[in-house]
């Protein structure tokens, strides 16, 4: 019984010490992103050919090929039908 | 000719195994319910379905598909003083491919933390980022655990090891339950596989029960939102994808280093996330972790576990023991979470939803789920999904340093 008592106390101080980390380790993480990284960068479209649409909707396109293709598929043009 | 023609059938068939042990009847009739339960009902049927299989080929005689005791596979102590066990291809040969693969996969404790890489792909740290003071309420909930562990202990019905990991049910976390009872006591391995994911199916039912008989109407309606607009938090995340990609990174790093005996679990959920997280790189790992390992390691956990469960190991009274303090240890869970947030709302000006308490216990999203369920009941207008998934997934961690934290000391 004695043992299950220490447990119950060593587990439970471990819990919320382990958590506590996690609040801190965000909250750290979070500054320095802010600082430090404050935007996100904006993905280089894998082709030099300058696309005439919106760069936020060519970097949306470039992306799902990618995630599609695995990675292989490149975004060479992209033409309004 | 003809003589003892029948007498040779019936010996042929395992029809006198039956008459012999009308307890595999009874492990058939449950294998039937669980599949019933998976199929129709269903629920957890990724996990329900492959265990009550398992279970219906372990108590078919003459078979031979159950799991064997540990003791079986020992071939004595050598010189040195260490144990000296079969090889995997001796235990294929001598006691069936199920075996192999449960002593290859799962007793090694390889199956829950793959699992867990699955986990880790599928789970969204965004909400509790965002949310990060209410991740705390995730560790009251483990105190579900260690109290049935008490009260466990104090029945005199179980030894320490199999106090610890009836106790682990609390934690509403299947991966975790195994993994943990796979490390202190194997042999209830069956019984407690059923009884986690029987409750964690359950939760629809277990948290609005636990809610009602703790939560007040008015408590139930505070709004987070409008919390939020009175009290705004300090500081907004300006690039939420480098946060959830140095995260996982930083906090494993830290958190192992605290509790080694977590590694496993929390190590692989980690790598999960943090392959998720990357996005289009590591897209092909993601879904190898999430598909192609994740989908066969349930099914060959599922089918392993429920082939523990012969009659001979599943019908005795630590089976129910099990099955009442797995309701204990996760109703208990859900209150202590509840029991925090009106504690704190005590002193706090911010006032926090109870129902961010009550999802403390694992079981990711369907406690979240449930609860903004409740709260919108009330009112239609309070949506407490994204505060309950913080303390949801916070739980997750919780639960898995706590199985750490037993491990530790009691292997």
């Amino acid at each position: 019984m004695g043992e299950a008592v220490f447990l119950m106390i060593v587990g439970m101080v471990t819990v919320f010490t382990v958590l506590l980390l996690v609040v801190g380790i965000g909250n750290v993480i979070i500054r320095f992103v802010n600082r430090f990284l404050p935007e996100e960068v904006a993905a280089k479209p894998a082709t030099s050919a300058a696309p005439a649409i919106n760069p936020n909707v060519y970097s949306a396109i470039c992306s799902a090929v990618s995630t599609v293709t695995g990675g292989k598929g490149t975004v060479v043009d992209v033409k309004k039908l | 000719m003809f003589d003892g023609l029948f007498e040779k059938l019936y010996e042929m068939t395992a029809i006198g195994a039956f008459v012999d042990n009308p307890g595999y009847l009874l492990m058939l009739l449950i294998s039937f319910v669980l599949l019933y339960l998976g199929i129709v009902k269903k629920y957890e049927p990724l996990l329900l379905i492959p265990i009550g299989f398992g279970v219906l080929l372990a108590n078919l005689p003459g078979a031979d598909l159950g799991i064997v005791a540990g003791e079986k596979i020992e071939l004595g102590v050598d010189e040195n003083g260490r144990m000296m066990y079969m090889n995997l291809f001796e235990i294929a040969h001598e006691y069936g491919i199920l075996n192999f693969l449960y002593y290859a996969l799962i007793k090694t404790g390889l199956l829950p933390p793959l699992i867990f890489l699955g986990v880790g792909a599928m789970t969204d740290f965004g909400p509790m980022l965002r949310n990060l003071k209410l991740a705390l309420f995730g560790g009251a909930a483990q105190f579900g655990i260690f109290a049935v562990l008490l009260i466990a202990m104090a029945s005199g019905a179980f030894t320490i090891k199999e106090a610890a990991s009836l106790a682990i049910i609390g934690g509403a976390d299947g991966p975790t339950a195994i993994f943990t009872t796979i490390k202190l006591a194997p042999h209830l391995l069956g019984p407690i596989a059923i009884a986690a994911y029987s409750y964690m199916a359950l939760v629809p039912v277990i948290i609005p029960l636990v809610v009602k008989l703790t939560c007040s109407e008015k408590e139930l309606k505070i709004n987070m939102k409008q919390q939020d607009k009175l009290y705004p938090p300090k500081y907004t995340i300006k690039n939420l994808r480098a946060v959830k990609i140095i995260f996982p990174i930083v906090l494993g790093t830290v958190v192992i280093i605290l509790v080694p005996s977590a590694g496993p679990l929390l190590g692989m959920l980690l790598l999960g996330n943090l392959l998720k997280e990357i996005g289009s790189d590591t897209q092909r790992l993601t879904t190898a972790a999430t598909d192609y390992i994740m989908n066969p390691a349930t099914i060959i956990l599922g089918l392993c576990v429920g082939a523990t469960m012969t009659a001979d190991v599943f019908l005795n009274l630590k089976t129910i023991g099990i099955v009442v303090g797995g309701f204990f240890a996760f109703a208990l869970s859900i209150a202590s979470g509840v029991l925090l947030v009106k504690l704190f709302n005590l002193f706090a000006k911010k006032k926090i939803n109870p129902l961010c308490g009550a999802t403390g216990l694992s079981a990711v999203p369907m406690a979240s789920r449930v609860a903004n369920d409740i709260s919108t009941k009330y009112d239609p207008q309070n949506h407490v999904l994204q505060y309950c998934m913080s303390s949801n997934v916070s739980g997750v961690i919780g639960s898995a340093v706590a199985a750490g934290v037993l491990i530790k000391f009691l292997m």
